[in-house]
């Protein structure tokens, strides 16, 4: 059944769709965590003027449709700051913001988890905020949160075939593509979900392992 | 940025659009949230069984689902899975397919877990009464379990709420299809898509916050 060739012929186009996605999930990435360390500390912040605004920020990108968001950066913000924003840029903002939601309630949920002695120990020495962060709770946090955030790169990676609908070639787009030149939808778009899931199962499997390694040494929050 | 002056009228006079766009996205998430439970169950039972004839299928299908993008299944069940169906396959066919098969892959594994969750003396004790396994499952187990699931199928929900938006890509008319619809007549991207995206966060809001609520009560009495 069916004609697996074609696929095959068009190896090149199907790399150059892989890697657009691995460019846009490692640049919305890289983007995302820092963003979301910003808005966790942010939140957790005593006063509400600065904790108010970012538990908005947090529910509004956790609760509306990421494709949405992606329309909304790509058709309404350049009207709207009269500048050109290209797909990748869009696609990027959007889900830049999109996992830092994520990713604040993951670091959140991280620096919560450490044990009140910690901070009052790191205090008691005398170190400053930004010091007690850095030198005590982080470091312990963050062993914690990495199985977290390993999934929700995953999801992330999942979340970008978004940008097909943008006419940005990702691997999606260029399999709609290559399925309208050769009329074989059926075996493009069935080669295409594989190599989504061959890379994506992998990962999981990355993700689990490291799920197993932590919680044999007792520092995983991942559930 | 304060150069544009917000219009929100031709939006707001086009409300029969969003307002059959929204009947359409809550009829999709409806049946593939009911679809994907029942599902799920089964399928979640047949990863948990020693016969390996159900458990091999019932993995490969919970890991295939999981690890595929979801808007790649919608685009397979839309484009290539006609060419093999032997009925007619809808935009509304290919979206509620691909995102009940979705959701059954997910709540399998969350009835997978639940079940799990519940102690061994439990099926024991059920075993020693005579109860055949449908039975130790619906009156012990279930009971007991579903209890705990709760926020995770809450939020399976929510997530499912954002998913039937990409079946707008196969111009099924949900709510952002309509919001297109509204932007490209009026050329208003901004206040289409804002509007829609406040209707979003209108109807998800409250469940999560239902969720957090649920999760309180469920640790409060354990």
């Amino acid at each position: 059944m069916g004609d697996f060739s074609v696929v095959w012929r068009h190896s090149d186009l199907v790399l150059l769709g892989l890697l657009g996605t691995l460019k846009v999930t490692a640049t919305a990435l890289g983007l995302g965590l820092p963003l979301g360390l910003t808005v966790a500390l942010l939140r957790l912040s005593r006063t509400r003027a600065v904790s108010f605004p970012a538990g908005v920020f947090v529910e509004f990108f956790r609760t509306t449709p990421p494709l949405v968001q992606l329309f909304w950066c790509f058709f309404a913000l350049p009207i709207l700051i009269g500048v050109r924003i290209d797909s990748f840029q869009a696609a990027v903002m959007t889900f830049a913001l999109q996992s830092s939601a994520f990713f604040a309630e993951v670091f959140r949920g991280g620096i919560v988890s450490v044990e009140r002695g910690q901070w009052e120990a790191a205090r008691a020495i005398g170190m400053t905020y930004g010091q007690l962060m850095r030198r005590i709770v982080l470091p312990q946090a963050i062993k914690r949160m990495i199985p977290a955030f390993l999934e929700r790169a995953i999801e992330l990676m999942k979340t970008t075939t978004l940008v097909a609908t943008v006419a940005y070639s990702d691997l999606l787009f260029q399999a709609s593509d290559i399925a309208q030149k050769t009329f074989r939808p059926l075996e493009v778009f069935t080669a295409a979900a594989g190599l989504y899931f061959v890379v994506i199962f992998a990962a999981s499997r990355l993700v689990q392992v490291s799920e197993r390694r932590l919680a044999r040494t007792g520092e995983s929050t991942a559930h | 940025m304060s150069g544009y002056r917000w219009d929100f009228a031709p939006v707001l006079q086009n409300w029969r659009i969003l307002a059959w766009g929204l009947v359409g996205t809550l009829q999709l998430a409806v049946v593939s949230l009911a679809v994907g439970l029942a599902l799920g169950l089964v399928i979640g039972a047949a990863r948990y069984s020693r016969n390996r004839l159900l458990h091999w299928p019932a993995t490969a299908y919970v890991e295939v689902f999981r690890n595929t993008p979801v808007l790649v299944q919608i685009m397979w069940f839309f484009f290539a899975f006609p060419i093999v169906s032997p009925f007619a396959v809808s935009a509304y066919t290919a979206a509620a397919l691909a995102l009940s098969l979705n959701t059954g892959a997910f709540a399998a594994e969350i009835f997978r877990a639940g079940i799990q969750s519940i102690g061994r003396g439990q099926w024991e004790a059920a075993r020693a009464l005579g109860m055949s396994y449908p039975q130790q499952l619906r009156r012990i187990i279930l009971p007991q379990a579903v209890k705990r699931m709760l926020p995770a199928f809450t939020n399976r929900g929510l997530e499912l709420l954002k998913m039937t938006s990409l079946a707008s890509a196969i111009a099924f008319p949900e709510l952002l299809y309509g919001a297109r619809t509204i932007a490209t007549a009026h050329f208003n991207p901004i206040e289409a898509y804002t509007i829609v995206a406040l209707v979003y966060f209108a109807i998800a809001w409250p469940l999560t916050q239902l969720v957090y609520a649920v999760e309180r009560t469920l640790r409060r009495n354990e």
